[in-house]
């Protein structure tokens, strides 16, 4: 029990380190929520006090430093704006497509992408009722730059596109604001005249406003009160509410209260924070348990309570009746998918036998049925631009072990054929490991399950390991198909090399893929003059993935919420992750 | 006829157990006085403490089961509620145990277990019982006593030791006091100095005393009378001097036969009685006495083994009695055991 | 004297194994703190910040140094000149600066440690108050039903597993029949001593619950024990009344062990407070530990190593001068 929640914990600051990105198709909940209607931009009533319960820590509440979705999405309607943000609407197209927020418009490109300019609005303030000026532009994405400093966050994009010469050394010649070299580099870089500050990059960036409005690397930051790493919980709001007291608890959370010098004259409540309760109360608790616990109760306070804990598998039969009434299930923009290691399983029909021997309906129905998972067709979430359904996987999910004996006959090995099969343990993924086993042998493969225990990505991303096969899960930093393949299966951006050219750290790349036919495509994505060409070629770029057998997807996670009778306009979204957004939220009162 | 300030009649403790009943005190009737000493006499299991404890009341709420009459002033205390016993307790009826190290509490000071005593009976301050205990260790001959009331009972010798458990048991000028073999743990020279003073303070505070020991020694030096006990019965009882010179019950001379130097003659010979004492649980038939007797020969038929004698006078006097079916002993004492214990005495006849 | 010389070297001892085991336990720690999206890149910065990429004897003699003379955080000597705003001093004795948190050890264990005081207090409370009281009665009551349904049922509850304890008596207690309010953590200063109390009731129910075996039995054994010494009859024979023999009496000898007991739970409370204070959400050391561990958070996790050992010596040096205290026979001269 401790130990599957001490993994729920690590895989958590995995799996949900990522930022918004696209949301399942319909976007809302199977099941219609009690209380208010789930209508967009359908006001609730004013007041009350929202309790959010949150079932882990967060890393920082230092904008430049934020990565978790959850957080990215709950401080942009709450805290923190920026110049463009993603509204609230149960229509992906609509969500993930960026509207103005401190910006008076959504930034104009010249350069063929490599230019990006916004101009800010008039009246925008900071909490302390100062303006909010270019100057905290530039200065929030100079902090990107102090990763020596700020550690997390993910500045590392804004980092390796802004025009800045590199050092000899493979870093970048400006060391950040602290250090101050290379100062003169970065203000040709971002420049401000007046209100419009203008960001110069080395490489097109096409969707650069997507990455303004899911991560918040750029965001303002007031240089007077930067205090490096002393200003880890620090919150200076800009949005509706502002954190009482001026300091978050990394184990209490905090209060919101409404924020006097925010001005809704300067931003779009309707599209983007209605701001309905006077009160969010933040209480942060050790587990998920607890929270659920409360939830399924629903006395008192915790009628007006929200969670982005997931309903565990535990639970599901507690969830009946008006209980059931106040759930919603939803698909995640999170992917689990397998990994099998070019290094070992060299024979692509040995490959394609894995994958079409894969039992992918066995693996849901082990993790929690369908209010665990469905079904994935590529490493592209459905909810992406680019998403296409791989012919590779596509078909009965249930696996074919016939055909796969063929492809393995086919290819000449002996039989049976030894793979190894590595993933992190835990109850859940010891059925499922165990169900993927029993297809594979069906096939004609010796299965040997190598659980880890503690610790998993910094195991599996080793290159001289002997799995075969390993498990792994994503989900992409902006609505971009850019934000996974990429970081994935980029051999030059995943590898480190040490000085005699060995390999030494596969990053993301378990798999040890390398492929110049996929990283040619990538770079064309890379410098495409507009988003719609880059998502074909990042189609192209997955099916090429998809017939190298790069990955085998398993599934889409569904996210399985649960919330208190008293919340109002309850909405999940492409604009918040899947998580439940607090853009339209409301409490009764 | 006046009531004896002390008066047991037909005491019976009986222990039920899974196997039986244990009958450690079966009939046992004693009288005592006031400045008197009965001491009573037997081997360890003849019932003497389990005696002595039901006087005190310490059975009670123990799966023992008590009858028969202890009256002490007029008052039955196997009759008072438990809060009157308790009240008795300490105050009017006192003990001495036999190892003082281990009946005193080793976490407290001696001088606060005395206090104790003291405050139990007597609502007075912390300081006032106090300076009392000191005073009761001066009268018991402890040097420094206003030191030494502050020491824990490790820090005693083992006579001190003793001599504060007899202050503890004074303190409250009790008229009954119960000494469980006071001087079986000590130093044989010690020995002497807390008979000494216990004769001293018995004098002082015109106590009765209940004198429990095996040892004839201490008998010769205390007692006024007394009352031989084996297996849970009397077996001779009288005024001390007469027992001690001319006892009529083959236990008894067995017991001064054990005895080493009696009359401070060091060629008296060591004859320890043979066999052991008897099971409480089955007693032998008879007299429980046959099995180790080495005169029930002389007793025509079987009726050692078959007949229990009773406690009747013997041939010197009224007031001796003894439980044996020998028709002489006085003569059988003359001539069998007194040559073979103190062969002087005899010849200066 | 002799003692606390012993105690810091093994205190000194224990630091060092703790920087050994963490780096050779095979978990890279860095990745861990790269988090999603780690570019090799990126490791390596994580690494310098961490300051991780030095030699581990020297990431523990500069350890040392800290608990001597403090340190500056970041220390990066030119980071320190160019922008002292951003630095963090921590004075000696400084046990080390969290990344995780921001904040220096010392203050993480400042504020954890009122939290895991006051459990340990109420608990220690009420395992001593009804372990005692339980272990009397059934001493008293020797062989009847009531000794054996005691002992029987602090067994039965000794058998369920803490975290089950906590999770029934928050889920029944607290949230079902709503008889205690959902516990969190009060300080007296915001709520008095009553509403710190029942707050810290079910948490501190859930921990005493399984210490509280351990003490009827003891007690219960030594007071059987110590009625059958000859000094209790010696205090009945002057009269005491059954109730003072059994309390000032009989249970004073019981303490000797009671307290040898009590000060080593107390010192290995730690352990059982980690699945307490998860249970209820306590933001104590126990919690402070579990997310230390959770995120390689290296200082925190040799802070709190370093805590519970010195109070374990430290427990077993004040049991060692009670012992005195409570038995005048091994006072030193």
């Amino acid at each position: 029990m401790a130990k599957m929640r001490k993994r729920m914990v690590a895989l958590s600051a995995v799996a949900a380190m990522t930022a918004a990105v696209l949301a399942a198709c319909g976007g809302g909940s199977d099941n219609p929520p009690s209380g208010g209607s789930t209508g967009d931009g359908e006001a609730s009533a004013k007041g009350g006090t929202l309790q959010y319960l949150q079932h882990f820590p967060f890393e920082s509440t230092d904008p430049q430093r934020i990565y978790y979705g959850v957080e990215l999405a709950n401080f942009r309607r709450t805290l923190y704006r920026s110049l463009v943000a993603f509204p609230f609407d149960n229509d992906p197209d609509v969500a993930n497509t960026p509207v103005p927020d401190l910006a008076t418009d959504t930034g104009t490109s010249t350069e063929g992408g490599k230019v990006w300019s916004f101009t800010l609005k008039d009246g925008i303030k900071w909490e302390d009722g100062s303006d909010i000026t270019c100057e905290d532009f530039k200065y929030g994405a100079s902090r990107a730059f102090a990763d020596d400093v700020l550690t997390g966050g993910a500045g590392f994009y804004i980092k390796g596109y802004l025009d800045i010469p590199a050092d000899p050394k493979g870093g970048s010649m400006y060391k950040g604001p602290y250090r101050g070299d290379g100062q003169e580099l970065f203000d040709k870089a971002v420049t401000c005249d007046g209100k419009t500050i203008t960001y110069n990059f080395n490489k097109p960036w096409p969707d650069f406003p997507l990455s303004v409005a899911s991560l918040m690397a750029t965001d303002p930051y007031k240089e007077s009160i930067d205090k490096g790493d002393r200003s880890k919980w620090v919150v200076m709001s800009n949005g509706p509410y502002k954190v009482d007291g001026g300091t978050w608890d990394v184990n209490k959370g905090a209060t919101f209260v409404r924020n006097e010098n925010y001005d809704p004259a300067t931003d779009s409540p309707d599209l983007l924070r209605q701001a309905n309760p006077d009160q969010i109360n933040y209480e942060l608790y050790t587990a998920p348990e607890p929270i659920l616990d409360r939830l399924v109760a629903d006395a008192g306070d915790d009628k007006n309570a929200v969670t982005a804990a997931r309903i565990p598998p535990a639970y599901f039969s507690q969830i009946e009746g008006p209980v059931a009434d106040r759930t919603a299930t939803v698909e995640s923009p999170y992917t689990n998918y397998l990994v099998p290691n070019q290094k070992t399983l060299t024979d692509p029909k040995v490959r394609q036998a894995l994958a079409i021997a894969t039992n992918v309906d066995g693996y849901i129905k082990a993790e929690g049925g369908e209010k665990a998972g469905v079904p994935a067709e590529s490493i592209i979430n459905p909810g992406l631009p680019g998403y296409t359904e791989q012919e590779m996987f596509s078909g009965s999910n249930e696996g074919d072990p016939d055909a796969a004996k063929a492809l393995l006959e086919e290819a000449g090995v002996d039989l049976p054929y030894p793979i190894k099969y590595t993933y992190g343990q835990s109850e859940t993924q010891d059925k499922t490991a165990a169900i993927l086993k029993e297809g594979w042998e069906k096939a004609g493969f010796q299965v040997t399950l190598d659980p880890l225990a503690d610790t998993y990505y910094d195991v599996i991303n080793q290159p001289d390991k002997d799995s075969d096969v390993v498990w792994a899960g994503w989900g992409a930093d902006w609505p971009s198909a850019m934000t996974v393949l990429p970081p994935l299966f980029d051999s030059r951006q995943n590898f480190a090399t040490d000085a005699n050219g060995n390999v030494t750290n596969l990053g993301q790349d378990y798999g040890y893929y390398q492929s110049d036919e996929f990283e040619s495509l990538v770079d064309q994505a890379a410098t495409a003059p507009d988003i719609d060409t880059q998502n074909d070629l990042l189609t192209q770029a997955d099916t090429v993935l998809a017939n190298d057998v790069a990955y085998i997807p398993l599934d889409t996670s569904t996210f399985y919420w649960l919330y208190g009778s008293g919340i109002t306009n309850f909405m999940t979204d492409a604009a918040s992750s899947s998580y439940p957004d607090l853009g339209p939220i409301g409490v009764t009162q | 006829m006046t009531t004896p300030f002390l008066s047991v009649r037909d005491l019976k403790v009986h222990f039920p157990t899974p196997d039986g009943i244990v009958k450690a005190t079966d009939g046992l009737s004693f009288t005592l006085e006031k400045g008197k000493t009965i001491g009573i006499v037997g081997e360890s299991g003849s019932g003497k403490s389990v005696s002595s404890s039901a006087i005190l009341g310490l059975h009670r709420h123990t799966n023992a089961i008590v009858s028969g009459e202890i009256l002490l002033d007029g008052v039955d205390l196997l009759k008072i509620s438990d809060e009157d016993m308790r009240r008795k307790r300490g105050a009017d009826v006192a003990m001495i145990f036999q190892d003082p190290l281990s009946a005193m509490h080793p976490y407290y000071t001696v001088g606060s277990q005395i206090a104790e005593a003291y405050r139990v009976h007597h609502d007075v301050s912390r300081k006032k019982a106090k300076a009392r205990a000191v005073e009761m260790l001066d009268r018991v001959g402890i040097p420094q006593p206003d030191h030494r009331v502050d020491d824990y009972p490790h820090q005693f010798s083992g006579g001190m030791r003793q001599r504060a458990m007899i202050a503890m048991a004074l303190i409250n000028n009790p008229s009954l006091l119960i000494a469980d073999e006071p001087t079986t743990a000590l130093d044989v020279t010690v020995q002497a100095q807390i008979l000494d003073l216990l004769q001293d303070l018995q004098r002082d505070f015109d106590a009765a005393v209940i004198m429990i020991t095996h040892d004839l020694g201490v008998i010769a030096e205390m007692a006024d009378d007394v009352l031989v006990m084996y297996a849970g019965r009397a077996v001779e009882y009288g005024a001390g001097k007469e027992i001690l010179t001319h006892p009529e019950m083959p236990y008894t001379w067995g017991l001064l036969s054990s005895v080493p130097d009696v009359a401070g003659d060091t060629s008296a010979k060591l004859i320890p009685i043979p066999g052991n004492p008897p099971s409480l649980l089955t007693p032998p038939p008879g007299c429980a006495f046959n099995p180790r007797c080495t005169h029930k020969d002389k007793v025509p038929g079987d009726l050692c083994t078959t007949v229990l004698p009773d406690l009747v006078p013997g041939v010197r006097s009224e007031t001796h009695l003894k439980r044996c079916h020998l028709a002489n002993p006085d003569a059988i004492y003359e001539q069998e055991i007194l040559p073979e214990i103190l062969p002087e005495l005899v010849e200066e006849r | 004297m002799r003692r606390a010389i012993i105690g810091i070297i093994l205190l000194l001892a224990l630091s060092l194994l703790t920087f050994v085991l963490f780096f050779s336990s095979g978990v890279d720690v860095t990745r861990f703190a790269c988090g999603k999206n780690c570019t090799p890149e990126k490791r390596a910065t994580t690494e310098k910040a961490l300051g991780y990429d030095k030699p581990t004897v020297v990431q523990w003699t500069d350890f040392l140094q800290g608990v001597v003379v403090g340190r500056d955080y970041p220390d990066d000597p030119e980071l320190q000149r160019e922008s002292p705003e951003i630095v963090t001093h921590c004075p000696a004795p400084c046990f080390g600066f969290s990344q995780v948190n921001a904040k220096t050890v010392n203050s993480l264990i400042a504020e954890a440690a009122p939290v895991s005081i006051s459990l340990a207090m109420v608990a220690v409370f009420l395992w001593v108050l009804f372990g005692v009281l339980f272990g009397l009665i059934a001493a008293v009551r020797k062989g009847t039903w009531i000794d054996r349904g005691i002992v029987g049922a602090t067994l039965v509850v000794y058998a369920f597993p803490t975290f089950f304890i906590g999770i029934f008596l928050l889920k029944y207690v607290a949230i079902k029949w709503q008889l205690l309010p959902f516990p969190q953590y009060v300080t007296i200063a915001d709520g008095g001593v009553g509403e710190w109390f029942v707050n810290l009731l079910l948490p501190a129910t859930t921990l005493a619950l399984f210490y509280l075996a351990g003490y009827v039995r003891i007690t219960r054994a030594f007071v059987l024990e110590s009625l059958s010494e000859d000094y209790i009859r010696t205090a009945t024979a002057k009269g005491l009344a059954p109730r003072k023999v059994l309390f000032k009496h009989a249970l004073r000898a019981a303490l000797t062990p009671l307290v040898t007991m009590i000060g080593l739970d107390l010192a290995s409370l730690l352990g059982g407070a980690i699945i307490t204070e998860t249970v209820f959400s306590y933001h104590g050391l126990g919690a402070l530990a579990l997310r230390a561990n959770v995120s390689y958070d290296l200082p925190v996790l040799i802070g709190l190593l370093l805590l519970a050992g010195a109070f374990v010596i430290l427990a077993n040096i004040v049991v060692d001068v009670l012992y005195a205290y409570i038995d005048p026979r091994v006072r030193l001269d």
